[in-house]
């Protein structure tokens, strides 16, 4: 009974937060120079006279504020995201369309990110001092200093250039019919590059943070009481350590979820990745404002998603929460 | 004659006359220090004797070097700290020279250890029961259904009540008393030949302490185990050991039976750790007037925790109805465990907490009724020094703004008020100079020091002291004391000394208020609450307190 | 004073970032004077090559235009970028923050719930929507990149705020009479310092690559020549002109580099007690 209430109130939350993210993006509609039948046509729709005074109509844009809002926010909870008119499809379609590719890279890069940064951080912590401790945090603090995009495109010359051992652009390979396992393969081997690169720049915040953490835990005095226990220094660390230095990794991972979606924008541009954030980066191109803020508006959803199962994950993981206070 | 050679005549009269040998024998063990550190040695030429079946108490003040000592004894030294020379001979190895596979297989099987902070020293993500079978986990004992048999088994006997939900539970679900308890049923698990217990009861109620000592006495005797013993404390070493070592600085300073030790101490630094210890009431001073600088009617607070949507709240009454009354130029001690709301109602005097109900008059105007600017303009009637003095001072502030900070606000033109300021610190026992330094460039006991010199400069009616010497060492405990004593004879202080130990405020107090659960249980002079308790809760206390019955028997008419 | 710098100087990577920020300054302050040209100027043929004419070291790009020229006027627009915005953070974050954590109750909740708003939403996209909607111009760069910011320092300085709040001597100054704004300021505040200047550091790095990242896609102000815009126009050319993406990409890594290590040297000198070496 606890359980569903919890649930609820959290749903109430999200549902009001994405309320305010729909209101704001009315508002930045509003607050945008020039008219707002025009921002919402787009760079190419404001050409057309015709469009935009169906616009104005749909969105009653004679009306006052308020009841421009609830219309506003009335199409958005029926998945009406607008239409855009370069590329002549329902924004919403538009979005969902691309957006398992997004999730597919995200997801990805974030198992990676996690396993990668965990696994060298306590490494690290474990060897605190040594060589490989400073080698790994000196890679580590390198890749966390180098822009997104940048890395990407070191990433493309020299795997896929230079050493042609990878695809460098696009989901599949063109042309080819493949199905069923073949296919999977193709799209895996197209997925390693972006997905590695996405996940290399968070690898380093979670191994900073891992390594960190274990050496703080490392000090507390549970620690001391189990190697008094006669247990072997490994299983300390795996089962004493590593399990409380997670804690905090799980919090970092919730609040890095917004990031990992924005990087997905510049990884989609570089790889030619057809997801959201590819689909965001052809809106900016082409004015396309409605597009942007549908998706906008789709990727802070997607964030509010990874949270809950973060906190979930948190949840389950340290028996202090959920037991009531 | 020195403590090594008392030591190797004690062992070998012992061995002459066919006595069972030493389960640990240390010679001469020194511990270097990183070259960082305030000085070279943590530990030096260390040397004694455990036997089996007694209790030895290795007692010290902070930076004795004792916690060292214990660390060794587990090959739990940390990587920066070496044994240069010595050795322990246990079981016929030298501990000083395992490798840590060796140290594994003896850890936890042959010598156990507890440590001092329960709150922090279970793992939290762990349950109770899986934490104890970790041990045998550790030395590949007994099947798994064997083992659940003993944690349930080992849970009993350590005192714990329905051993199968202990078992089951987290460590934030148990008191600190109960995870005390479950550390030494951790420890008691394979039967070891040696418990080291570092400081174990020093973060617990008296009340509580008294029940874990009790219940380590009865498990030593049961399990013929020997116990090294550390504390500060020499009630406990009364209470408990049938022998003592005393260090200072890393070196042994005296050693021997407890009767011995105590009651004829031969070194100086044994004689000044009695002597500062506070055992005796003392006579209360005469000059108290009549009308009361403090008046308190039926003051409450409750808490409320929890009571959201879906859960009902939690009220907790903090404070239930207190009245008392404080003469000018009186000391009053408000003792009590934690809990029992004796600090809520040091703050609720002072207004740092608002109270629910009741009244506080300060030389007769209704203090609760006062608010804001007029409260602030008040304020300085009544004024705190507190527990902790690494907290209680502004690190970025010099100790002489820090002190004419209230003076200033009060309106006091600032040259006036820095005079003021430095002339409080010769109060108080400190140098004009030390106005120009820092917090950090003094130790705990300067800084209280330094934190009763605000307060004097205020020029309060009534001082509350909200355990103010409870985290100093003993010596300088008894240096704190001794100037609040000296203080209340010049400038006829009053003050209400709140504080856990009963010890410390039959030194002080010329009349005590024994609290519960939030409310006064027995109020009266000092000499009557130790000498004619009344009521029972204040008869338990007084019987927790460690060694005050020894001290009480030794001292009946012969 | 001295001792600081003492504790600072010992960590050998914090010097070393200390230099190389050094470097990118000097370098931002003289390029007026090594390149007065403007950056858009063509000055040779498209595509030359790196180290093959002594005049341009770093060879041309696309349109033949200088690229080591552009790296020094982009060293100007990223740093002031970075520090602008980071200080305009500041400024919103930190008042919220001692606020929040200073007044407790409704208050603290209603802007708390504000922060975690604004961190719930995803911070790049925001800031492109934002510069988008308002058409790039180093104005709205500035405002889209603090507006994206403030939230971590909100929640640092509230946190500060609320343990040093519980402290004994605020107690002990409450109890001194001091009004609240006095405490606020002269107690609490100045002890809250440390971690904010640490902090701080870290932000305009990050400042600089959020604004790198934002000119990359587009959404730079047209006038200025940065580092992320150079990198930007070369994406399509990079099979044959590694160089153009390659020396900004550098430039900027060099330059969050030495920040990131500004900031770890600049913890370990202010939290002497939290230094590397555990004890």
């Amino acid at each position: 009974m606890r359980i569903a209430l919890l649930i609820l109130s959290r749903l109430l939350k999200v549902a009001a937060i994405l309320l305010v993210i729909i209101t704001a993006n009315f508002l930045l509609i509003h607050a945008a120079p020039g008219d707002p039948a025009a921002v919402m046509a787009g760079e190419a729709g404001a050409a057309d006279e015709k469009f935009l005074a169906q616009l104005r109509e749909q969105f009653s844009l004679d009306k006052p504020l308020y009841e421009q809002l609830a219309i506003y926010v009335g199409k958005v909870m029926q998945f009406d995201l607008g239409y855009s008119y370069r590329q002549q499809m329902p924004v919403a379609d538009l979005i969902f369309d691309r957006l398992p590719a997004t999730l597919l890279l995200t997801f990805s890069a974030f198992l990676i990110s996690l396993t990668a940064g965990v696994a060298l951080g306590a490494l690290a912590a474990a060897r605190a001092g040594g060589w490989a401790d400073t080698a790994i945090t000196s890679a580590a603090l390198i890749f966390y200093a180098t822009p997104l995009y940048w890395l990407a495109l070191m990433a493309v010359l020299l795997f896929s250039v230079q050493l042609e051992w990878l695809p460098g652009f696009g989901y599949e390979t063109i042309g080819s019919n493949a199905t069923g396992f073949a296919r999977a393969w193709d799209i895996a081997q197209h997925l390693i590059l972006p997905a590695v690169t996405l996940g290399t720049f968070f690898a380093a915040v979670y191994l900073r943070m891992t390594r960190a953490a274990m050496l703080e835990v490392a000090g507390l005095d549970f620690v001391k009481t189990a190697r008094a226990k006669g247990l072997s220094r490994q299983l300390v660390m795996r089962r004493h350590v590593l399990r409380n230095a997670l804690l905090p990794v799980v919090t970092l991972a919730g609040v890095q979820a917004g990031q990992l979606v924005g990087g997905a924008v510049l990884t989609e541009t570089v790889f030619a990745w057809p997801g959201i954030g590819r689909l965001m980066f052809e809106a900016l191109t082409q004015r396309d404002y409605n597009l942007l803020l549908g998706v906008f508006f789709i990727s802070a959803a997607m964030v509010i998603l990874f949270n809950i199962i973060t906190d979930l994950i948190y949840g389950v993981v340290d028996p202090r929460i959920g037991a009531a206070a | 004659m020195s403590a090594a050679t008392s030591q190797t005549m004690e062992r070998k009269s012992a061995s002459a006359a066919g006595a069972p040998s030493p389960v640990l024998d240390v010679l001469a063990l020194t511990i270097a220090l990183p070259s960082a550190a305030d000085r070279e040695h943590a530990v030096r030429d260390v040397s004694f004797v455990l036997w089996p079946g007694e209790i030895l108490c290795m007692v010290g003040e902070s930076g004795s070097g004792k916690s060292m000592c214990a660390n060794a004894l587990m090959g739990l030294l940390p990587s920066s700290v070496r044994i240069t020379s010595g050795r322990a001979m246990f079981d016929g190895q030298d501990l000083t020279q395992l490798s840590e596979a060796q140290w594994m297989g003896l850890r936890g099987a042959r010598i156990a250890m507890i440590f001092q902070e329960p709150m922090t020293a279970l793992n939290p993500l762990m349950r109770i029961g899986d934490q104890i079978a970790e041990v045998f986990e550790a030395h590949g004992r007994l099947t798994p259904s064997e083992r659940r048999a003993r944690i349930l088994a080992l849970i009993a006997e350590v005192g714990l009540p329905e051993p199968e939900k202990i078992a089951r539970a987290y460590p934030f679900q148990l008191s600190g008393g109960q995870r005390q308890r479950a550390m030494i049923a951790m420890a008691l698990a394979l039967e070891p030949a040696i418990l080291i217990a570092d400081e174990p009861t020093t973060a617990l109620d008296v009340t509580t302490q008294a029940q874990i000592l009790r219940l380590i006495r009865d498990l030593q005797k049961r399990h013929g185990m020997a116990v090294l013993f550390i504390t500060h404390d020499l009630g406990v070493v009364r209470e408990i050991a049938s022998r003592v070592i005393v260090m200072r600085h890393g070196t042994v300073v005296e050693q021997g039976a407890v009767t011995d030790v105590l009651e004829r101490p031969q070194h100086p630094y044994t004689k000044a750790l009695i002597a500062a210890m506070p055992s005796e009431v003392v006579a209360s001073a005469s000059g108290v007037k009549a009308d009361p600088v403090l008046r308190v009617r039926d003051l409450r607070k409750t808490y409320r925790t929890g009571g959201g949507l879906f859960r009902p709240a939690r009220e907790v009454k903090a404070i239930d109805g207190v009245s008392f009354e404080i003469a000018r130029g009186e000391v009053l001690g408000l003792v009590g465990e934690s809990g029992s709301g004796k600090s809520t109602v040091g703050r609720a005097i002072v207004r740092l907490i608002e109270a629910d109900g009741g009244q506080i008059f300060v030389g007769g105007e209704d203090m609760s009724g006062l608010h804001s600017d007029a409260l602030r303009r008040a304020r300085h009637r009544v004024q705190m020094v507190f527990q902790d003095p690494y907290a209680s001072l502004n690190p970025r502030r010099k100790v002489a703004g820090a002190i004419a900070a209230g003076p200033i606000a009060r309106g006091t033109p600032p040259a006036k008020a820095m005079e003021r300021a430095l002339s409080v610190l010769e109060t108080v026992g400190l140098d004009r100079a030390a106005g120009e330094r820092y917090p950090h460039e003094f130790s705990g006991g300067q800084r209280q020091r330094i934190g009763i010199a605000r307060v004097l400069a205020l020029d309060p009616e009534l001082i509350i002291a909200d355990e103010a010497v409870s985290a100093l060492d003993v010596s300088i405990q008894a240096q704190i004391l001794d100037l609040l004593r000296d203080l209340r004879a010049r400038l006829g202080l009053s003050l209400l000394f709140i504080t856990h130990d009963l010890r410390v405020a039959a030194q002080l107090c010329d009349r005590v208020a024994v609290m519960q659960n939030g409310r006064i249980v027995e109020i009266g002079p000092a000499a009557d609450i130790f000498l004619k308790p009344q009521h029972d809760y204040t008869k338990s206390l007084l019987a927790a307190v460690p060694g005050l019955a020894w001290r009480e028997a030794a001292r009946e008419p012969a | 004073m001295s001792a600081f710098w003492k504790r600072f100087s010992r960590n050998r990577g914090a010097v070393l970032g200390l230099i190389i920020l050094a470097v990118v300054i000097a370098i931002a302050i003289v390029a007026p004077i090594l390149y007065p040209q403007s950056p858009w100027k063509m000055v040779q043929r498209p595509f030359l090559q790196p180290f093959t004419l002594p005049a341009f070291p770093l060879g041309t790009d696309t349109l033949g235009r200088d690229v080591a020229s552009g790296l020094a006027h982009g060293a100007r627009v990223s740093l002031l970028i970075g520090i602008v915005s980071t200080f305009v953070a500041l400024l919103i974050g930190v008042p919220i923050g001692a606020i929040a954590g200073f007044a407790g109750g409704r208050i603290d909740d209603a802007l708390m719930r504000l922060t975690e708003l604004f961190q719930t939403v995803p911070n790049f996209a925001l800031a492109i929507v934002l510069v988008a909607i308002f058409q790039p111009s180093l104005a709205s760069i500035v405002m889209a990149i603090a507006v994206v910011s403030w939230p971590p320092v909100a929640r640092l300085v509230r946190a500060e705020v609320l343990s040093l709040k519980t402290r004994e001597f605020v107690d002990a100054a409450r109890l001194a009479g001091l009004s609240g704004r006095a405490i606020l300021m002269r107690e609490v505040l100045p002890n809250a310092l440390s971690p904010i200047i640490v902090m701080a550091s870290l932000m305009v790095a990050t400042a600089i690559l959020v604004e790198s990242s934002l000119s990359f896609l587009g959404l730079g102000d047209p006038n200025a020549m940065s580092w992320g815009f150079m990198i930007g126009a070369a994406r399509t050319v990079i099979r044959n002109a590694w160089w153009l993406s390659f020396f900004p990409g550098l430039a900027i890594l060099l330059t969050v580099l030495a920040l990131n290590l500004i900031g770890e040297g600049l913890s370990d000198a202010l939290n002497p007690r939290l230094a590397r070496e555990g004890r």
